[in-house]
């Protein structure tokens, strides 16, 4: 098991992280220095250089890097549609225990 | 204590549905929160009852769709609180009125009708409401310099830090002692517009210290009624008073038994810091 959960779920099983559109994106940076978690990658010899290193150490649900990007390069999953997979998943979990 | 009311009925004395307004309206003024108006003296001398108008909500119930009793109240530009219409009540339990007053247990079923929507509709503005708590108890534990605060009961939590506390069918939204500590002075307030409809984990505005900007996750879903406008000159009552005056959003809640699947209790909450603050460096 992961030690990472969100509500009980594994952190791993919830798509939940950054995503970049590099048409957009003008390699400003403003999104690792702003991200506190360490979910970005900056790699000076790769194209582009900016990664999404840790998709998982994004705190689900939190959209403030896609904030500070100016040229609006950075999205999100679904929020309602994260939130019903979160909650499908807790109820197959309780499910599961008590039939065991 | 239930406020004061008064009931200025229809005056349909010939037929069934005014009749109806008028055994309503008798038996609303059985309670001693309630003043009868009659529409007639109402119109010849509104003097009369300038007293009771200024000091209670006005109750219209009208007997048919000519509307005599809300058409009146109109004309003299009193402020209705409260209305309900005999005829719409009776076709929505598909009873037919007629016209000649008669005693039936219809007529009865539709008098009960009536008086259960003005007193259902007293309750809901009763709980649409926000009652502040006469006082909040803490629980906290300390991680290096840190005393860290959780309320004893009363709040729920996402595991974003943000905070709800229910009173009746409104809440009121704000972040924890966790992350008001972590930002330090909290410099800005950005709040969401009034009336916004919003999902639960949608965000409901942000905080921002010298360090960060924080964006508020709602715990719940809803519509926001109402936002701490205090703090527009005061955001350092989010330090200071995390869980109570500085709140920062009030709420109608859509379905909070529903939000609450997501969502920890207080002593949860604890339990969920104090391995939080353990495993990243504060």
């Amino acid at each position: 098991m992961s030690e990472s959960t969100f509500m009980g779920v594994e952190r791993d099983r919830i798509d939940w992280s950054p995503r970049i559109d590099f048409t957009k994106c003008n390699d400003c940076m403003d999104c690792v220095k702003f991200c506190p978690h360490q979910v970005f990658d900056v790699d000076e010899n790769a194209k582009p250089k900016l990664s999404v290193k840790n998709p998982n150490n994004c705190v689900v649900f939190c959209r403030a890097c896609a904030k500070t990007c100016g040229p609006d390069a950075i999205s999100f999953p679904d929020k309602p549609e994260t939130t019903k997979m979160i909650k499908a998943i807790r109820k197959a979990e309780k499910e599961a225990a008590k039939n065991e | 204590m239930s406020e004061l009311r008064c009931v200025l009925p229809c005056n349909g004395l010939d037929k069934c549905a005014g009749d109806l307004s008028r055994r309503a309206a008798l038996e609303l003024a059985q309670s001693e929160n309630a003043a009868l108006i009659c529409p007639v003296l109402l119109n010849q001398n509104r003097s009369r009852y300038e007293k009771v108008l200024a000091d209670a909500n006005l109750t219209v119930i009208d007997g048919c769709n000519t509307r005599c009793a809300s058409k009146l109240a109109g004309d003299l530009e009193l402020s209705i609180n409260d209305k309900v219409n005999v005829s719409e009540v009776a076709k929505a339990l598909e009873i037919k009125l007629g016209v000649d007053i008669q005693e039936s247990d219809d007529n009865r079923a539709v008098v009960q009708a009536v008086l259960a929507k003005i007193n259902s509709s007293a309750a809901d503005q009763a709980e649409s409401e926000f009652i502040e708590p006469e006082a909040v108890e803490y629980n906290s534990f300390s991680h290096g310099k840190f005393i860290f605060k959780v309320p004893q009961n009363n709040y729920f939590f996402n595991e974003n830090d943000c905070w709800v506390t229910v009173s009746g069918k409104m809440a009121r939204v704000g972040v924890s002692d966790y992350v008001q500590q972590n930002l330090s002075d909290i410099l800005y307030v950005d709040p969401p517009e009034i009336g916004d409809e919003f999902e639960q984990f949608d965000d409901l505005g942000s905080i921002e210290s010298s360090k960060a900007v924080f964006e508020i996750v709602s715990p719940v879903s809803g519509t926001v009624v109402a936002v701490n406008t205090s703090l527009n000159d005061a955001p350092e009552q989010v330090n200071e008073s995390p869980y109570e005056k500085g709140w920062l959003v009030e709420v109608k809640l859509r379905d909070f038994s529903e939000d609450q699947d997501l969502l920890h209790d207080c002593p949860a909450y604890f339990e969920f810091l104090q391995r939080k603050v353990t495993e990243i460096d504060v």
